[in-house]
């Protein structure tokens, strides 16, 4: 087998991972965090695909075009609600949309 | 046979059901009509099936069949089982011959009361019932008509329900009752527990293994049940008030059959109770305590139909006499010709209380004698049965039962004179009955409220069965006189063999006293309530007592009702509040408050929802990967 071990590839995906979570947890424009969801999908992605190429198992790549197509299918939703909240100048801080609650 | 006594046993059942089920596509007197004619069937079966046993060898007359078996619990099963043997035919013709006449009598009677089809399918419901009694082959089939008799007794006396004081009646039978039925049980218990069966056969063969306590209790706890359905003191108290319902369901259930099903009780499970000598002193006993202690209150009713009812108490009385000294024979012929003579008297207070439109009062009447000719002879006839005056069928049943008191020893002899004094009692109450109602002149009530029954329809039904009932009083109890000629006697032998064999000196003795005893009784009641020629005898005392019927219903108010009202009060004082309201209101209390709690948690930020997914995601990974190690 070629190229690095599967730790490289782990801890790359770790450090991508805490990236995304981060930029959840502080950033306030929604458009950020949205991207850093996406950030977080594909530090999973690295992950299933580095495993799938460690134990020579392609399931783990069938696993990684599903994130994706959910993760394509999210950011439809996503932009189509950042865009409806622009149209209507609603301010795009995620601390100012804090209605939805019992 | 079997099948003829199956066919007794359920014509009934299947009249009842059939006028429950057809509802109002049945005309009201054909619910009538079909009640009858299920009994008639009935007593034609019970016919039948006397005959087909009569061509029997005597020793041969026990046949057992098992419709099916319906529980089965390890060792212990129990079927649906009839026993045709002497005792149960003989309990069958008496049970579906008056039954039949007094349902008939009821299409007079209750013409044109709103709910007739009820009225018959309970009736109908009842004769099965009681067949299902008489005709068992198991105890525990026993238990269940024992029940089933107690139920159609609720019913019937609730009958009317738009009366309170019947319902408050029906309740005190079924309560009562209900106790009777709970000592059974208990016994039915024991029984199974030492011998594991629970049919006739089986429990008569091995009862001599049980002894000691064990048998005692059994023997208390059947005799419980027996002493409640009968009325007998101490748990008489429900009689008088059953009253309530129609005259015939009194008749029927509270006269001819249901009530003496204790007295046959005694005589069925006779090895049983030969097993405790002493119970069957108690229950003998307890017969002649009830016979002196009715009559005594029965000379101070004044509602007619409470005077017959005390009357029936004192008779069952004599039958408990006459059971429990082991005198079997006499006590069920005293059974069948009471069931005659009892019928008639209540069926003849029914014409009466018709006539007066309701009124059940003996204040009100008086010289009822000249409007109601025929009336007054078969109410004559039947109290003259009552009193044992020969040659009327109370004179050939009551007589040799004492005689048979006399023969039992210094116990018996006892009870032989607290019979006696019986007689002049029953000799006394009756004809101030029948004085009060019939003699003198007419009362201003009677001449204003009464109607004379015509030649309709309803009338004639009453009639003719009175008639019959009549009929009966006079030659029913002709088939047998002892000592000369008791094929009653023999017949039940097999079945009930009578531990006591009065002399003829003993019989001919306790005869000539009864019937002057009971003539005594007679011309009191002339001289007090006919002739007038002495006032009624004043005792402010006695007369107290009696009319509060020996403060048994006070006492027990105060010994069951007050303390349990007392204790319900303080259940829900000290019980329901505090602790049971209490403690739903903590619950939902409780619950708010946690859920305030909880909603400050739910922020509307985003980020916070964020963190906590995400650190609970993070330690829960940590906790994973510290079990893994």
């Amino acid at each position: 087998m070629k190229g690095p071990d599967v730790s490289w590839y782990l801890t790359l995906s770790a450090f991508l991972f805490a990236i995304g979570v981060l930029g959840v947890l502080l950033r306030r424009n929604p458009l950020i965090v949205l991207l850093s969801l996406e950030i977080m999908l594909n530090s999973a992605n690295l992950a299933l695909i580095g495993f799938a190429r460690h134990l020579g198992d392609t399931s783990g790549q069938v696993f990684a075009l599903a994130v994706m197509a959910v993760a394509a299918s999210e950011v439809v939703v996503g932009l189509g609600l950042i865009v409806a909240l622009n149209r209507n100048r609603i301010a795009l801080d995620v601390d100012r949309l804090n209605t939805l609650r019992g | 046979m079997i099948t003829a006594a199956w066919i007794c046993l359920l014509s009934p059942l299947a009249a009842a059901l059939l006028i429950t089920l057809g509802g109002t596509r049945l005309t009201r007197r054909l619910a009538g009509y079909l009640a009858t004619l299920s009994v008639l069937v009935s007593f034609v079966a019970a016919l039948v099936t006397l005959f087909l046993l009569l061509d029997e060898p005597a020793e041969e007359r026990s046949h057992a069949s098992t419709l099916w078996t319906w529980l089965s619990a390890g060792d212990f099963e129990a079927g649906l089982s009839i026993l045709v043997d002497p005792l149960s035919v003989f309990m069958m013709l008496v049970v579906s011959g008056v039954g039949f006449l007094i349902v008939a009598y009821s299409i007079g009677y209750m013409d044109r009361s709103d709910e007739e089809r009820r009225y018959f399918a309970y009736m109908a419901l009842f004769v099965f019932s009681m067949l299902l009694l008489v005709q068992s082959g198991d105890l525990l089939i026993l238990l269940a008509g024992w029940g089933l008799v107690g139920l159609c007794s609720y019913l019937l006396i609730g009958y009317e329900q738009e009366r309170p004081a019947a319902i408050a009646a029906a309740k005190k039978a079924f309560i009562m009752n209900a106790f009777g039925d709970a000592t059974m049980a208990l016994a039915l218990f024991l029984l199974i527990q030492r011998l594991g069966t629970l049919e006739y056969g089986g429990v008569f063969a091995q009862i001599d293994t049980v002894g000691g306590w064990a048998m005692t209790l059994i023997a208390l706890g059947l005799l419980g049940g027996a002493v409640a359905k009968s009325a007998q003191i101490p748990l008489h108290t429900w009689l008088p008030d059953a009253m309530e319902g129609p005259t015939p369901v009194s008749a029927l259930i509270h006269a001819a059959t249901m009530v003496v099903a204790g007295a046959f009780l005694l005589v069925r499970l006779n090895p049983v109770f030969e097993q405790a000598p002493r119970i069957q002193d108690l229950a003998a006993g307890l017969g002649a305590i009830t016979l002196l202690v009715a009559g005594l209150i029965a000379l101070v009713q004044t509602d007619i139909k409470r005077v017959i009812a005390y009357s029936t108490m004192s008779q069952i009385g004599y039958m408990f006499l006459g059971a429990g000294l082991t005198a079997y024979g006499n006590s069920m012929f005293h059974l069948m010709t009471h069931a005659f003579f009892k019928a008639l008297l209540f069926l003849g207070a029914g014409i009466v209380i018709h006539a007066l439109v309701g009124n059940q009062e003996m204040r009100n009447m008086g010289g009822l004698g000249r409007m109601l000719p025929k009336t007054y002879t078969a109410m004559l006839i039947g109290a003259l049965a009552l009193v044992g005056i020969p040659p009327l069928a109370g004179f050939f049943s009551k007589d040799p039962l004492l005689a048979a008191a006399l023969d039992a020893g210094a116990y018996g002899q006892v009870l032989w004179a607290v019979g006696l004094a019986g007689t002049f009692l029953t000799g006394l109450y009756a004809f101030r009955m029948i004085f009060i109602v019939f003699g003198g002149e007419p009362s201003p009530f009677a001449r204003e409220h009464l109607h004379r029954p015509g030649h309709t329809m309803p009338a004639l039904w009453m009639a003719w069965t009175v008639g019959a009932l009549t009929v009966l009083s006079v030659i029913g109890g002709w088939i047998q006189f002892s000592p000369f000629w008791h094929p009653l006697t023999d017949f039940l032998d097999p079945v009930a063999a009578p531990g006591v064999e009065p002399s003829g000196l003993q019989d001919a003795v306790t005869s000539v006293l009864s019937v002057g005893l009971g003539a005594v009784g007679i011309g009191v009641a002339w001289w007090i309530y006919s002739a007038r020629r002495a006032a009624v005898p004043r005792f402010a005392f006695g007369q107290r007592v009696l009319e509060h019927r020996f403060y048994f219903d006070e006492l027990y108010d105060a010994v069951f009702y007050r303390p349990a009202a007392w204790l319900a009060a303080a259940a829900i004082r000290l019980v329901e509040g505090p602790l049971i309201a209490g403690s739903i209101q903590g619950v939902t209390e409780g619950a708010r408050l946690l859920a305030t709690r909880v909603t400050e948690a739910q922020t509307g930020l985003l980020r916070t929802y964020a963190l906590a997914l995400g650190s609970g995601a993070a330690i829960l990974t940590l906790v994973f990967l510290a079990v893994r190690a």
